[in-house]
């Protein structure tokens, strides 16, 4: 339970960092594509994570993105939405017999199908919300519908990239 | 009422989940008016400190371009102070008429920046210390970059040119008139021209500076050249494209400029602007 909690503060840090460092300043495809990996920490708590907290995660997860984008707001709106989001697709996604408590949402325990419809559902949900609320107007729908989109196919690739190279790592140990 | 406990018990994640999204709404709404968004910003302390060291491993890749910057800039300056003498006004142009110094430059350094999201954002690493204030205008080695809009004491987070909040008055070099500079084409090299009348003659390659009569830009500083006139039959005026000349990517130094005067000028025209 400590080691877990551990690791979840860890992985907070780690993510948050490495979006506001790295991700954050690459300029790919001319400001079409930005990457937000960060949201991976959301998508991977463990599935006996009790609602509150899974509320209060991505609030706090979002504020933290906030403060170094200076965007009061604008992250932890989205974040919040996402965590709603979880909730809701984990009730939809339950196998018959519930979760069970030794596996976690990553493709190495719950299969690449399952994984890739829980974990774009929620980053469709976070990158809509968010690229809308940044434009604040309607007025060019389809270009931020795009930008949008391609955004998150970007966010899929990478936490399918990453849990790729930890779980080699872990075989390894 | 045990009904009414029970109902609150069993919508709690609703409820919580509603007054989160309230709480960061409310941010949202306000944090984004001026001066409010103090306190979450990258302006502050702790952050600000993050952002410099990871500006100081990023800089060394740019280093031999920013150097080649630097010479070609201080080269121009010198170009200009020789030539002074040679000049029908031999007043240097931070000077007015009475010889007294109207701007003074505030070297900084940029400690991190975007260019691609709908509203970017530039964080200096000099503030209120080094004599920096809000609403001062930032020029780069090439062209404008943006207005200062919170400063701490080490720290300055500056409006960039590129956002759909910044717009300055400008002016086309060749014919003197006045437009307004605004960016909404998503391409951090490209900005719009507006509000400049359909009779005046503009042309691709025509030069665009500041306005100047903002209090916030010196006059003449160079902003980009027009690179497309599309007009709209429907509208009045002009629907010009403006390629700015600083690469807002790249910008690495900075000069912050202090207007010596505007307290004299606000007072004045805050004078007749009273009833």
């Amino acid at each position: 339970m400590i080691a877990t909690i551990l690791n979840q503060v860890l992985a907070f840090v780690a993510l948050v960092l490495m979006q506001a460092m790295v991700l954050d300043h690459l300029d790919l495809a001319n400001g079409w594509v930005v990457p937000y990996l960060y949201v991976f920490f959301l998508i991977a708590l463990p599935f006996n994570t009790p609602p509150w907290a899974t509320l209060l995660l991505g609030f706090a997860l979002g504020m933290a993105m906030d403060f170094f984008t200076s965007t009061p707001g604008m992250h932890a709106s989205a974040c919040t939405l996402m965590a709603f989001v979880r909730l809701l697709m984990l009730r939809l996604l339950a196998p018959r017999d519930g979760y069970d408590p030794l596996k976690r949402p990553i493709v190495a325990h719950m299969g690449m199908a399952w994984y890739i419809t829980f974990a774009s559902a929620l980053i469709l949900a976070h990158h809509l919300w968010l690229f809308f609320v940044e434009v604040y107007r309607f007025d060019n729908f389809p270009s931020t519908f795009l930008r949008a989109v391609m955004s998150a196919a970007a966010t899929l690739l990478l936490c399918l990239l990453a849990q790729a190279l930890t779980t080699r790592a872990t075989r390894l140990q | 009422m045990r009904d009414l406990f029970r109902f609150f018990f069993r919508q709690r994640n609703n409820l919580l989940f509603l007054a989160l999204m309230a709480l960061s709404m409310y941010l949202l709404i306000n944090g984004n008016m001026h001066q409010r968004a103090q306190a979450i910003s990258s302006s502050n302390a702790v952050i600000g400190q993050l952002y410099s060291v990871r500006n100081e491993v990023a800089e060394y890749a740019g280093l031999r371009e920013v150097n080649r910057r630097l010479a070609a800039a201080l080269a121009a300056e010198r170009n200009l102070r020789y030539s002074l003498p040679l000049r029908a006004d031999s007043a240097p142009p931070d000077t007015d008429s009475t010889g007294l110094q109207t701007y003074r430059f505030i070297t900084a350094h940029v400690i991190n920046g975007t260019v691609h999201k709908e509203r970017n954002y530039i964080t200096l690493g000099s503030g209120s210390l080094a004599g920096i204030r809000p609403d001062m205008g930032v020029i780069g080695m090439d062209g404008l970059v943006g207005i200062v809009r919170e400063v701490s004491p080490h720290f300055a987070l500056v409006t960039s040119v590129l956002g759909n909040e910044f717009r300055t008055s400008v002016r086309l070099k060749r014919t003197g008139h006045f437009g307004l500079l605004t960016w909404d084409t998503g391409d951090p090299a490209t900005a719009s021209l507006t509000d400049v009348a359909n009779h005046v003659p503009v042309s691709p390659g025509d030069t665009v500076v500041t306005g100047g009569n903002d209090g916030i830009f010196p006059p003449d500083i160079m902003v980009g050249t027009v690179t497309n006139v599309d007009d709209d039959p429907s509208s009045n005026f002009h629907g010009i494209k403006v390629h700015l000349s600083e690469d807002l990517s790249r910008a690495a130094y900075v000069h912050v400029v202090s207007d010596l005067l505007k307290a004299e000028r606000d007072t004045l025209q805050a004078k007749v602007a009273q009833p």
